[in-house]
């Protein structure tokens, strides 16, 4: 292990320590200031610099709910086991935090003062594995054990049971996520993150395409699911009668649960950049390497925005809608899409018109199929009219 | 304690146990303190037993021992939503048992405030519903920023934004100050914009359609058998509303509809409420054109003390047929004084509407009864 | 929308309409903000709670010229507020108040007559409802509403008593709080004294013409009379 390894090995990794969980303050902040201005009002204002009356848009906040949390009793239920307990919001943060090097963030601009070492952070980088993807999808998935490992360890039935539903839903939308991530593997040949980002080069972004369009959207609606985001917070909502996993967990462990939650969040918007929306492609990329990171933030942050405005505006799903939601519409949907995608890559588009016409008819076989699906498992519902009586 | 249905929970094999829930006092959705003891087999409720009573405040045995006047302002109190609307029904009441005449601007006046009550308890309904369901409160604040401009309006003509105690027996307390009806006006206009944002946002939203149609079905004949009133009643097909039918005040001059709904779920309970809602707007519409000057006060006696008779005076109220009895025996108290109060006739079916759904929709049912517990409880 | 998905498109229109609007739009951003005040002073706490008359925190209060709270008794002005009080502590909102919060005993000289003002006048405002009962059943026009809310005390027990040194304001408070109301509450007034002025000169006259008269039947008596014992005299 020479010198200059260890310090590539450093400055692949503590950027990535450093920026996420600042960031992850900041979404915070921009959660509640963005939920509250949807709901007409201001959001935190008061609290910025210390000791002082300057409120700096309320961006003191998240350090105030940190230091809050910090000092809150720890409370463990009587009879409840203190080791999982303990773990299990552990084990909702690693794999989280651990999943983020295997997106395409190149830091290797940062080592200006030797090439050598420049070379060397290139090749420890995480995303260069050939099996990034896989990875991603194979850590992601022990959040499921830590979702069961709180709900056991809480000694009350309720948080059992609600941790049961959680891990049910987690698990199901699992299948909708890998499968639309695997149409635009198919296209790309590869499962290396970078080669995935570097086959959108310019403005050839798969979101563009059609099957890529509809992989999209399921792989987003499948994060959702999976990061128990609205409108699927079934685990996290009070106004259902039986309470969350993480009902009885208060003080610092209640905090990292929230940390791993939104750095999964940060993780798979990452994995949704890299697979669909060109991962760090954008105008002047070319000329300077750092604005690849800027790029692949500011795409994160915009699909964040997306899903923060969804959960000021859609109201929840009951638990059997959910389920039938996965496992009737979108599973289908997402093996009709690589079908799809099979079909608009093998069928040779010489000239425009074959293009439009090709891709015309993906998106027409795909909205079918949705509609379809839709009415089949679902009963029939639609507004109404009414009748008036004089 | 009642017996769980047990047509409900399938006996093949395997033997299982209920699972008890109270639903307790403190509920993380609204509606006040109120219990449900739910038994559940698995996800569906097999029998519930709802439990009141945390919010009773001795409200009909205090009246016997006050005045008629005195007892006015806690009629503010019984249905904390619709302070006017109460006042009225009490008013009415009283006015029954001495012969007043109430004059035209008192008349136009009421109407406009019982109408203006309306809008108000209604958006608030539909707000504290999608809560609910779960939407963690956007339209909740859309439906309360519109409240509070009617909330204004009241506080400049009673005094109070709640607890108005503005009816007095032969008109009103006293006149609106100059300019209100400009104002009132202004926020009536502005009301059926915010009606169409909210049905934007709400009335096609699949997530809503496929969580309150289907839910809580109550059928045309038990919603008659039960004594239920009020929307609950127009949902389930029957188009009966006591402003056509007993046309009491100056309503019959007023043109409005009465939107009644046919499969009595909770979609339906909710589209009326916001169907009224438009129609509130005509009759106010109506009634601002109209109203002349003139006095807002009959002639009244300066002691109330009427000679023994009995009365009972209704109106529609926004949650049902709030209706006032009373047994007056020469002195200047009642002899007595009994509500009759629309949200606990209504909640008498929760039972039969939860039976079989799931206990996520027992939440969502309760909501689109549209109880106050003020009410409920007394 | 007819789309699959249409009507949540249609919700996150206007919900991003509503987010974009809270920022241009005073409509769409009904926060009030009444936390600090304009000079950057908090608002006063409990033990430093002014007990002068007329002080109203007018720049942080969120009550408008027609709110009312609790009730407060009227004085006339001038530098002894007792000798200007119109209370004459006849008890009627005593008897009328809904929830009995009033407790008032009249006040006696040294001889045992009563005076017409109040010794004690005591509201409890942990059980009045701010009903206004009391100002309307009121003859001397001498109770009506306060809109001051800011009155929050350690005490649970005395501090919620107000006494009537803490009731009596001015009639030009009153003017300031409530403008309208007070300006027709004073225009009745006027009216009700000059009518009343009017039948005591209307009585006066009326006195004084039967006064005049019963002297005119009395001379006229006594000059029949004497006509009489004249006619007498001359028999």
């Amino acid at each position: 292990m020479s010198f200059e390894l260890v310090v590539a090995i450093l400055i692949a990794t503590v950027p990535l320590l450093a920026i996420f969980p600042s960031l992850f303050a900041l979404t915070t902040w921009l959660e509640r200031k963005a939920l509250a201005r949807i709901q007409n009002r201001r959001g935190p204002n008061k609290v910025g610099v210390p000791c002082t009356r300057i409120g700096l848009f309320g961006l003191g906040q998240p350090a105030a709910d940190g230091i809050k949390m910090l000092f809150k009793e720890d409370i463990v239920p009587k009879g409840a086991d203190r080791l999982f307990h303990l773990l299990a919001p552990i084990l909702a943060l690693i794999p989280a935090m651990l999943v983020l090097c295997f997106l395409p963030l190149d830091f290797s601009f940062l080592a200006v003062w030797d090439e050598s070492v420049a070379k060397d952070i290139k090749a420890v980088q995480g995303f260069a594995l050939d099996g990034a993807v896989i990875f991603f999808f194979a850590i992601t998935g022990i959040n499921t054990l830590s979702v069961f490992m709180a709900g056991w360890a809480s000694r009350n039935k309720y948080s059992l049971l609600g941790g049961m539903r959680a891990i049910a839903q987690m698990i199901s939308y699992e299948i909708p996520l890998v499968l639309s991530a695997v149409v635009v593997v198919m296209m790309v040949g590869s499962l290396n993150a970078k080669e995935i980002a570097d086959a959108q080069v310019g403005w050839n972004w798969f979101v563009f395409t059609p099957w890529g369009l509809a992989a999209f959207i399921i792989f987003f609606i499948a994060a959702l699911a999976e990061t128990n985001r609205s409108p699927f917070d079934l685990p996290e909502a009070e106004s259902e009668l039986i309470a969350g996993y993480f009902t009885e967990y208060s003080g610092f462990k209640f905090a990292l649960f929230f940390l791993g939650e939104y750095i999964s969040m940060f993780a798979i918007s990452g994995l949704a950049a890299v697979l669909f929306l060109g991962g760090g492609e954008g105008p002047g990329v070319a000329g300077y390497p750092w604005l690849a990171v800027v790029w692949f933030l500011a795409k994160i942050f915009s699909l964040i925005f997306v899903m923060i405005w969804l959960r000021g505006t859609l109201p929840r799903l009951r638990v059997d809608q959910l389920m039938a939601f996965a496992w009737k519409f979108l599973l289908p949907l997402s093996i009709l899409n690589i079908l799809v995608a099979g079909f608009a890559h093998f069928i040779p588009q010489g000239n425009v018109v074959a293009k439009v016409a090709v891709w015309m008819v993906s998106l027409g076989i795909l909205y079918a199929a949705a509609k379809g699906l839709n009415g089949l498992s679902r009963a029939e519902v639609k507004p109404r009219e009414y009748k008036y009586a004089q | 304690m009642v017996a769980p249905n047990y047509e409900l929970i399938a006996q093949d094999g395997l033997e299982t146990s209920l699972l008890e829930v109270s639903m307790g006092p403190h509920h993380p959705s609204t509606h006040g303190v109120f219990r449900m003891d739910v038994k559940l087999d698995g996800e569906t409720v097999v029998d519930l037993k709802p439990v009141f009573g945390y919010l009773h405040r001795n409200h009909e045995k205090l009246a016997e021992n006050m005045s008629y006047l005195a007892n006015m302002p806690f009629t503010d109190r019984l249905d904390y939503f619709n302070s006017m609307t109460n006042n009225w029904a009490y008013a009415l009441a009283a006015e029954g048992l001495v012969e007043i005449e109430v004059p035209e601007r008192a008349e136009y006046l009421r109407v406009i405030m019982a109408e203006l009550t309306r809008l108000v308890n209604h958006v608030s309904l539909v707000g504290f519903f999608v809560n609910d369901l779960g939407a963690l409160g956007t339209p909740l604040m859309y439906a309360f920023r519109e409240r509070e401009k009617i909330l204004d309006l009241f506080e400049e003509a009673s005094g109070a934004r709640m607890m108005c105690n503005y009816f007095r027996f032969g008109g009103l307390r006293c006149d609106v100050p100059a300019g209100w009806l400009d104002r009132a006006r202004e926020v009536v206009d502005q009301f059926p914009e915010f009606l169409d944002e909210y049905e934007k946002l709400l009335c096609e939203n699949e997530i809503i359609l496929s969580r309150t149609q289907g839910i809580g079905t109550l059928s045309r004949e038990l919603a008659i058998n039960a004594g239920i009133t009020g929307p609950m009643l127009r949902a389930s097909g029957v188009a009966y509303d006591l402003r056509k039918v007993d046309a009491y005040g100056i309503y019959d001059r007023f043109q409005f509809r009465v939107p009644y709904g046919e499969v009595g779920d909770c979609y339906d309970r909710f589209m009326v409420r916001m169907l009224e809602m438009r129609e509130s707007v005509q009759i106010l519409r109506q009634a601002l054109d109209g109203i002349p000057e003139g006095e807002i006060m009959g002639k009244a006696p300066r002691v109330f003390k009427p000679k023994p008779a009995e009365v009972y005076g209704r109106v529609e109220g926004p949650k049902g047929e709030l209706g006032f009895y009373l047994i007056a025996d020469g002195t200047p108290k009642p002899y007595r004084y009994r509500v009759r109060p629309p949200s606990l006739i209504n909640l008498t079916v929760l039972r039969d509407m939860c039976l079989g759904q799931k206990i996520a929709d027992a939440v969502v049912i309760l909501g689109s009864i549209d109880i106050v517990l003020g009410e409920v409880d007394r | 929308m007819s789309f699959l998905g249409g009507g949540i498109f249609s919700g996150m229109a206007v919900t991003l309409r509503n987010f974009v609007g809270s920022y241009f739009d005073p409509d769409r951003l009904t926060t009030n903000d009444y936390s600090w005040r304009p000079e950057g002073q908090l608002p006063q706490s409990a033990g430093e709670y002014p007990r002068e008359e007329g002080e109203q925190l007018s720049d942080t209060t969120t009550v408008t010229n027609y709110s009312r709270n609790f009730p407060m008794l009227l004085h006339d002005g001038g530098d002894n507020p007792m000798d200007a009080i119109r209370c004459v502590a006849c008890q009627i909102c005593e008897r009328e108040c809904p929830p009995q919060c009033i407790y008032i005993e009249k006040d006696y000289d040294e001889n045992g007559k009563f005076i017409k003002r109040p010794a004690v006048f005591d509201i409890d405002i942990s059980v009045c409802m701010g009903c206004q009962i009391c100002v309307e059943v009121c003859p001397f026009d001498s109770i009506v509403m306060n809109s001051q809310f800011e009155l929050s005390t350690p005490n649970r027990f005395d501090g919620l008593l107000l006494h009537r040194g803490d009731l009596l304001k001015s009639n030009d408070y009153y003017h300031r709080i409530h403008p309208e109301e007070a300006k027709a509450r004073d225009q009745r007034m006027a009216v009700e004294k000059a009518a009343k002025e009017a039948k005591k000169k209307a009585a006066a006259e009326a006195a004084k013409k039967k006064a005049e008269e019963k002297a005119r039947a009395e001379a006229e008596a006594k000059a029949q009379e004497e006509t009489g014992d004249k006619e007498e005299e001359a028999q």
